[in-house]
């Protein structure tokens, strides 16, 4: 039978992992990458809402108030959405990676406790919001759009809710079962 | 900058082979993916090592970070099974004989079979750490510590014992 101490001969002989040629450069160059894709990231989502307020302005919704506030609750849940993931992905990057490893569970046990209240509060909340908005415009849709494109918007509507709600809930279960690990490690 | 580079440089050849090696203890010896984690290390290592204080040795550093990203990786870990030929791929040494691959394997196996923390813990008693660091990388009294790493390592010799059966 092994001892502990033939194991941690046994380990201690492993051949050595080759370094990858210019490692350390790669690495730093891989560093810079992300910071300026870090920076597209945020000129695209800044792109993105100021193209949604022109789309806005330029279908002048204003002047019809139902209409306006109808887009104007699908876009905010949009972007809210939006925000709350860069808000996610940045709080799960600013962890600090070098505490101990206990306290580092615990945070990571806060941050998935976070996204649960956002899974089950928040993100059903903005896809009711979502939906009031589309209903109020359907009146509208069925008036100044064609029968057939109103079908298409109403049929392709209700199978990307259907998309997304699979896809949001994969993910909830995902990421709840990696709390359940967690807390039981 | 320039000293901070060769300072990173001389960090990254001295800890990669280990944080690998840590690495693969913790991904039941996926060779390609520990090194994609190790790479993740040394990219954190990268971002902060300017703020790197000096209250522990720079080795207990990179292992805090070590075992931490290893720590995210349970997020998308499919506990895959690696068989000896692959490995033996990955640590390319064609010298090596079979059975000594088999006999890392089967560690690999009984490595696996731990809670997350008490694979931390075991792989840097493995690596040869005095129990104190670990205690510290863990955050873990040295005390309980003391007491967790012999309640493991009857755990895994009886692992191994059993696999060997």
């Amino acid at each position: 039978m092994s001892t502990f101490e033939d194991l941690q001969s046994q380990w201690k002989n492993q051949p050595e992992p080759q370094l990858p040629r210019k490692g350390s450069e790669m690495i730093i160059g891989k560093v810079t990458e992300l910071k300026r894709k870090q920076r597209i990231a945020n000129l695209v989502l800044s792109v993105t809402i100021l193209i949604l307020i022109g789309f806005f302005m330029y279908i002048s919704a204003y002047k019809e108030s139902r209409v306006m506030w109808a887009l104007f609750l699908m876009i905010a849940t949009l972007i809210v959405r939006v925000i709350i993931e860069a808000f996610s992905i940045r709080w799960i990057n600013k962890l600090k990676m070098a505490m101990n490893a206990h306290l580092f569970r615990e945070r990571l046990i806060d941050y998935y406790k976070g996204r649960a209240w956002v899974h089950y509060v928040i993100t059903p909340l903005l896809i009711l919001a979502y939906i009031y908005g589309f209903m109020v415009l359907l009146p509208f849709f069925k008036a100044s759009l064609s029968h057939g494109f109103y079908t298409y918007i109403v049929i392709s509507s209700i199978v990307s809710l259907i998309v997304l709600g699979t896809f949001i809930a994969k993910q909830i279960r995902k990421e709840m079962r990696i709390l359940g690990k967690l807390k039981n490690m | 900058m320039k000293e901070l580079k060769s300072f990173f440089e001389e960090v990254y050849r001295s800890n990669y082979p280990k944080v690998v090696r840590l690495c693969m203890g913790y991904l039941n010896g996926d060779g390609d993916m520990a090194k994609d984690v190790a790479q993740e290390v040394f990219v954190k290592v990268w971002q902060h090592l300017e703020s790197f204080r000096e209250e522990s040795s720079i080795s207990t550093w990179i292992y805090r970070i070590s075992v931490n990203t290893c720590l995210l990786h349970i997020r998308d870990n499919k506990k895959k099974k690696v068989g000896s030929v692959e490995r033996m791929k990955d640590i390319e040494d064609e010298t090596d004989d079979v059975s000594k691959t088999g006999q890392l394997d089967q560690l690999y196996q009984c490595i696996n079979s731990l809670s997350s923390t008490n694979r931390s813990v075991i792989l840097l008693e493995l690596e040869g750490l005095p129990q104190k660091e670990i205690a510290d990388i863990m955050g873990i009294s040295h005390e309980a510590i003391r007491t967790r790493i012999h309640r493991i390592k009857n755990e895994l010799t009886k692992c191994i014992h059993h696999v060997d059966v």
